[in-house]
């Protein structure tokens, strides 16, 4: 891609005090802006790889570069890189540390050492942003698991990240909490923030994101656009992942003539829109 | 107690201040306990339980359930205090037995004493019931940074708060997880049970425990957990009502012990 890089890796290697390799040479480019999948089964790498984005892990081989600097591990400047890079974790459970939702979503905007009108500022932004500013004064094991996902998210908007990482948003969420998270992520994308999720689910992936790194066993073995991607066959095998049903739908009625063969649909409402079109003649 | 916890989000009086709900609990437990006096006691047991049940709106139900749980502390507690026992003459005795040589009985100086100590008893667990039905640790936290404990004696406090609730949960999973692979059917599967349950939750707490650091070190801490105080304001009528019920109170109990008279 020609878009300036945010993250930048260079033969990035890592490995567990027993011996397993969790990143093996990964030399990636994530362009600024954009959004980001990683896709790949559990155990691939993607959580290890996400904590080295704001240098909670350091890499045993290899150098992270952000916005062009290339990472320092001193305090100061690893403070300002996590105030850059904000890492959402996958289990509420274990991210949220107090008993006030308000209290909760504070605390990184305090330690930026904001003024406390800022810090009350920046909670509400990212309350009503995330659509919770009805919770404000419940506490926090009052909450559902969507909710607390929500929160969660709000914890790491406050700080005004310019990159937010999700450690697979959407588990354990059902299909109309996971649409409600994937418009939040995209809204947080339209103001310039670059969104970088992982998941295993190849359906979002294939509609939400702009860009795929595929992972297996530690090593990024592929990377393009959704559509490159999936119509790679051989990757897909060696990732041993599935074709989203909608490529599948399409290829599988323009290869029979019921559709226009033009380009492969993000959505169901773009499928269905080219086949009332194939319908109707046009 | 979970259920406490919630009155105390819920209540009608859960925006009051903090400060001002714990004088007032604080205020009238220590007069119910100064004042020896049955009278002083069964107006406190009155005012507090019109306070949480009119007022705070906690279910009348629940908070005679609540009142009935030191019961049975009371009555043992206070059935030593009502019986004597002598070798000699049993004269005093309302009524009494024998055992051997023992006499046993109660006297109208002990029954009054018990009966006394019951209601004094009584009284202070209600005050503090009203402080636990209406004020949420949250609001105690906030009230005790305003004293001026140490922030780590806080942080800790809020810490054990939150993660109760995580523990309580995860301890639900893997009970019920086991108990629908008959982990629970005989005594010998749940001596088995119960073991791996504390053995799996001690080092899930472990695991929780250093993924929360993580997660703070993510979000720049940097030792010290500070966060956005919620702000209080006192309201100088509640204050004002405050000081009139006390000092009604005290009054009563003064005069109820003979302190002072009224011509």
């Amino acid at each position: 891609m020609s878009i300036e890089p945010i993250i930048e890796t260079r033969g990035l290697g890592f490995s567990y005090v027993d011996g397993t390799q969790a990143l093996v040479d990964v030399t990636i480019s994530i362009p600024k802006g954009k959004r980001i999948a990683f896709l790949g089964p559990n155990g691939s790498g993607k959580t290890t790889l996400f904590l080295h984005f704001n240098g909670l892990m350091r890499p045993d081989r290899g150098k992270i570069f952000f916005d062009g600097r290339e990472v320092s591990y001193k305090h100061h400047r690893l403070l300002e890189l996590r105030k850059q890079v904000g890492i959402i974790f996958q289990d509420p459970e274990t991210q949220l540390f107090s008993s006030s939702v308000k209290q909760e979503i504070s605390f990184g905007p305090i330690n930026l050492g904001l003024s406390r009108n800022d810090v009350e500022e920046r909670v509400k932004k990212a309350m009503d942003d995330t659509g919770i500013a009805d919770l404000k004064n419940k506490p926090t094991h009052f909450l559902s698991y969507g909710q607390k996902k929500r929160v969660a998210i709000a914890d790491i908007l406050a700080m005004e990240p310019r990159v937010l990482v999700c450690d697979e948003p959407t588990a354990w969420l059902d299909k109309k909490h996971e649409g409600q998270i994937m418009r939040l992520l995209d809204e947080i994308n339209s103001d310039g923030i670059t969104v970088i999720m992982s998941t295993h689910d190849v359906d979002i992936a294939y509609s939400w994101a702009d860009y795929i790194f595929v992972m297996n066993k530690g090593s990024v073995i592929g990377e393009g656009t959704p559509e490159q991607i999936f119509y790679d066959l051989k990757l897909l095998e060696e990732a041993e992942l599935e074709r989203p049903w909608l490529l599948d739908i399409y290829d599988d009625l323009s290869n029979k003539g019921f559709l226009n063969r033009d380009n492969p649909p993000k959505t169901k409402d773009e499928l269905l829109l080219n086949l009332a079109n194939c319908v109707r003649g046009t | 107690m979970l259920k406490i916890d919630q009155y105390a989000y819920i209540n009608r009086i859960a925006d009051m201040h903090p400060i001002e709900k714990s004088i007032l609990a604080l205020a009238t437990m220590v007069i119910c306990l100064a004042f020896s006096a049955p009278l002083t006691s069964v107006l406190v047991i009155l005012f507090m339980a019109v306070l949480s049940i009119l007022v705070a709106g906690i279910p009348a139900r629940f908070y005679l359930k609540l009142m009935s749980l030191p019961l049975f502390f009371l009555v043992t507690g206070v059935l030593t205090v009502a019986l004597n026992f002598t070798t000699t003459s049993p004269d005093s005795f309302l009524w009494g037995f024998r055992i051997g040589r023992y006499w046993f009985g109660a006297t109208g100086v002990s029954l009054a004493l018990a009966g006394n100590l019951f209601l004094k008893a009584l009284g202070a667990v209600s005050c503090l019931y009203f402080l636990s039905l209406t004020t949420s640790m949250l609001e105690i936290f906030a009230m005790l940074k305003k004293l001026r404990l140490p922030p780590l004696f806080i942080e800790l406090m809020s810490l054990v708060y939150r993660f109760i609730f995580v523990l309580l949960e995860t301890t639900d999973r893997i009970y019920i997880s086991q108990a629908s692979r008959w982990g629970y059917a005989n005594i010998k599967n749940t001596y088995r049970s119960l073991g791996q349950l504390v053995t799996n939750l001690f080092t899930k707490s472990h695991h929780n425990s250093q993924m929360l650091f993580t997660t703070l070190m993510s979000r720049c801490y940097q030792g010290e957990l500070n966060v956005l105080e919620n702000s209080y304001t006192l309201s100088k009528r509640n204050l004002l009502m405050i000081t009139f019920v006390e000092t009604a109170l005290l009054v009563t109990g003064l005069w109820s012990c003979g302190y002072i008279r009224f011509l």
